[in-house]
């Protein structure tokens, strides 16, 4: 009885992880070599699905989109989480309205937000285009130029989740003593100095935290373009997840989804090992 | 070098009340000041306004005949030690000390230069390439002074630096810091909190409480000739021992009696006697030093007073010195014993103590102002 309690106290997490993780990652190993429409039996195929991913150009065109995605959504995201979180810092009056304002488009359904900016975004009515308009200047196809679409999506991403990294950040720069700065103060330091020499090289832990934590959530975009534009203009909101979905759910290619899931989590895990080796995690 | 001058100097926080009233002091060129006091008294606020890190709310602080008041920190060509050193953690001790050298932008050969020079009186040179935090707290301690020194200010302020240190390394660096200050020939103003550091340190000493100065002289002459109740308690180890009572006099004599009246000690031949015949009738505390209160008498000229057999409560025997420790009227004395003698006793002994009356200072009891020093 003993020997068993302590596995009898985990057990609840044990079962969750076995049918929820487990489970599913194991099984999905296995659909990675079978074809499989959910009614039919499976049908082993060896390597093939693996061979298909590298000629399937619009997988890759979707994981073109999604890292066009991420290089103007992850640096946009920090850098203006960064700002904020430094101007929260300071003791100013209503800090913590502000801190609950910014985090409020975190904790609101991604599908009100979207449908929110799709009509910010439109073409014909949307507050941006009738601003741009007002101006005497011409409208924008925010969400319907092929070259602009995605873009936009990745400054409403931005809106949407900067809040979380605003809090984390927070904390980062709350972790630095105030006598840094008194020192750098009597040094001579000017702000960017203190921030850039001082700040920066403090909270690199948060931001590299930070970094993975918005790559791995921009790798997973999916809600914003499947609700605001289906993909489209011309595939070019199409993201990578989207794209497996839509092989594991229109067309029930099980198995072919699976690899491409795979394939993704690999690059995914290679973008992040990328990171690591320049952002330092220690102080 | 510089002289430091803080004329009226006041502070308030917002609205609130004034934390420091009215301090004016003159440091002089090249002298070691210490600023002392319990905490709250206000020194480390009085030592961050003359760095500039606290707004000075009124009066007028000079270096070197200019005012200060409204010069940005880096621009008052001071340098600051911090209590818990404040050494980034992600730059090595030569970045540390390069940091200000750096921003200033001077050349790297000089800086260099600067860097070595200063790590090798503070002898830290192999710890250079070293980060903060593999590092002891004397060695980052020794940092945090050399950032100081390779900036060659006028002036250098000190916050406590030495009480995250233990006894014995404490003991070593205040040895040092002396050292340095002879080498360095600049004005230093130090906060501490410890009267063992303000004593041994300073050239003179600043003693305040909540917010005002007490008294600024030299540590033998606060030592000596305590202004009040408060410096006199505060200065010197073990404290003055404080026992009230009244002046009495009986025709052409003159006698201190204390208040339960165990104590009656003859002033007719002592130093007091001319002061104290105005406090005839009235209250007061006399103080007097463990040294000067003992189980034998140290000197024969001088007019002792000795009492009758008390039993100790204690006895502290650390062979170069011994203290007893006995209650008089409900008030706690410590006197010093012949270490010797001492050995012999246990705190079940009684013992007759002989007291220095002429080294006695005496208090108004209402004021708690000294109304009569001890004289040599």
């Amino acid at each position: 009885m003993k020997k068993l309690t302590p596995y009898l106290l985990v057990s609840p997490y044990l079962l969750h992880f076995l049918v929820f993780v487990a489970f599913p990652v194991g099984f999905s190993v296995v659909l990675t070599f079978h074809d499989w429409n959910i009614i039919s039996p499976m049908k082993w195929v060896g390597l093939a699905n693996y061979g298909r991913v590298f000629r399937d150009r619009e997988f890759w065109q979707a994981v073109w989109n999604t890292l066009r995605f991420l290089v103007v959504h992850i640096p946009l995201q920090i850098a203006i989480a960064l700002f904020l979180a430094e101007l929260l810092n300071r003791t100013i009056r209503g800090a913590a309205f502000f801190r609950a304002a910014f985090f409020l488009p975190v904790i609101v359904s991604g599908v009100v937000v979207t449908i929110l900016w799709q009509q910010l975004y439109s073409f014909n009515s949307g507050l941006l285009n009738r601003g741009l308009v007002g101006l005497g200047l011409g409208r924008v196809g925010w969400l319907d130029d092929p070259d602009v679409a995605m873009y936009s999506i990745a400054v409403m991403a931005t809106w949407k989740n900067v809040g979380l990294y605003v809090i984390l950040f927070l904390v980062g720069l709350q972790s630095v003593p105030e006598q840094y700065y008194e020192a750098a103060d009597l040094e001579g330091a000017t702000t960017w100095q203190k921030f850039r020499y001082i700040t920066l090289p403090i909270i690199n832990p948060t931001l590299f935290t930070v970094v993975v934590l918005s790559t791995i959530g921009g790798f997973s975009l999916f809600i914003e373009p499947y609700i605001m534009t289906e993909g489209g203009p011309l595939n070019s909101t199409l993201s990578a997840v989207m794209y497996i979905y839509k092989q594991a759910f229109q067309y029930y290619h099980m198995g072919y989804s699976a690899t491409l899931g795979f394939c993704f989590a690999l690059i995914i895990l290679l973008v992040v090992v990328v990171q690591r080796r320049y952002v330092e995690r220690e102080i | 070098m510089a002289n430091v001058q803080l004329n009226h100097i006041a502070k308030a926080y917002a609205d609130g009340p004034r934390v420091i009233r009215d301090v004016t002091i003159d440091v002089k060129d090249r002298e070691f000041l210490v600023l002392v006091g319990p905490s709250g008294c206000g020194k480390s606020t009085l030592l961050r306004m003359i760095a500039g890190l606290e707004d000075i709310t009124d009066g007028d602080l000079l270096i070197d005949g200019k005012r200060m008041n409204d010069v940005p920190p880096k621009d008052r060509d001071i340098a600051m030690v911090f209590q818990n050193y404040a050494l980034y953690p992600h730059m090595t001790v030569f970045e540390n000390m390069a940091f200000g050298l750096t921003l200033r932008k001077m050349p790297k050969a000089e800086i260099k230069q600067r860097v070595e020079q200063a790590a090798r009186i503070l002898e830290i040179e192999p710890l250079l390439h070293r980060k903060p935090k593999d590092m002891s707290g004397g060695q980052r301690q020794r940092v945090a002074i050399g950032r100081a020194i390779v900036r060659e200010p006028k002036v250098f302020l000190f916050d406590e630096p030495l009480s995250n240190l233990d006894a014995k390394l404490r003991g070593q660096t205040r040895i040092e810091l002396q050292k340095l200050h002879r080498q360095l020939n600049a004005t230093m103003i130090y906060v501490t909190h410890d009267q063992v550091e303000a004593m041994t340190l300073g050239d003179r000493i600043v003693v305040l409480r909540s917010g005002d100065v007490m008294q600024f002289d030299t540590p033998i002459n606060l030592y000596n000739h305590p202004v009040n109740l408060f410096v006199a308690g505060f200065i010197g180890t073990p404290p003055m021992n404080f026992l009230p009572g009244t002046i009495r006099q009986d025709g052409s004599s003159l006698s201190f009696g204390s208040q339960g009246n165990t104590l009656t000690i003859d002033l007719i031949n002592s130093v007091h006697y001319q002061r104290l015949q105005a406090y005839v009738g009235k209250g007061v505390v006399l103080g007097i030093r463990a040294e000067h209160l003992t189980d034998a008498p140290t000197s024969g000229d001088r007019p002792f007073f000795s009492s009758e057999q008390l039993p100790f409560e204690a006895i502290e025997n650390m062979g170069n010195e011994a203290l007893g420790y006995l209650t008089i009227e409900g008030v706690r004395v410590v006197a010093r014993l012949t270490p010797d003698r001492a050995a012999g006793l246990s705190a079940t002994d009684t013992v007759r103590l002989f007291w220095d009356v002429d080294k006695a200072h005496f208090f108004d009891a209402e004021t708690e102002e000294r109304i009569y020093g001890s004289v040599q």
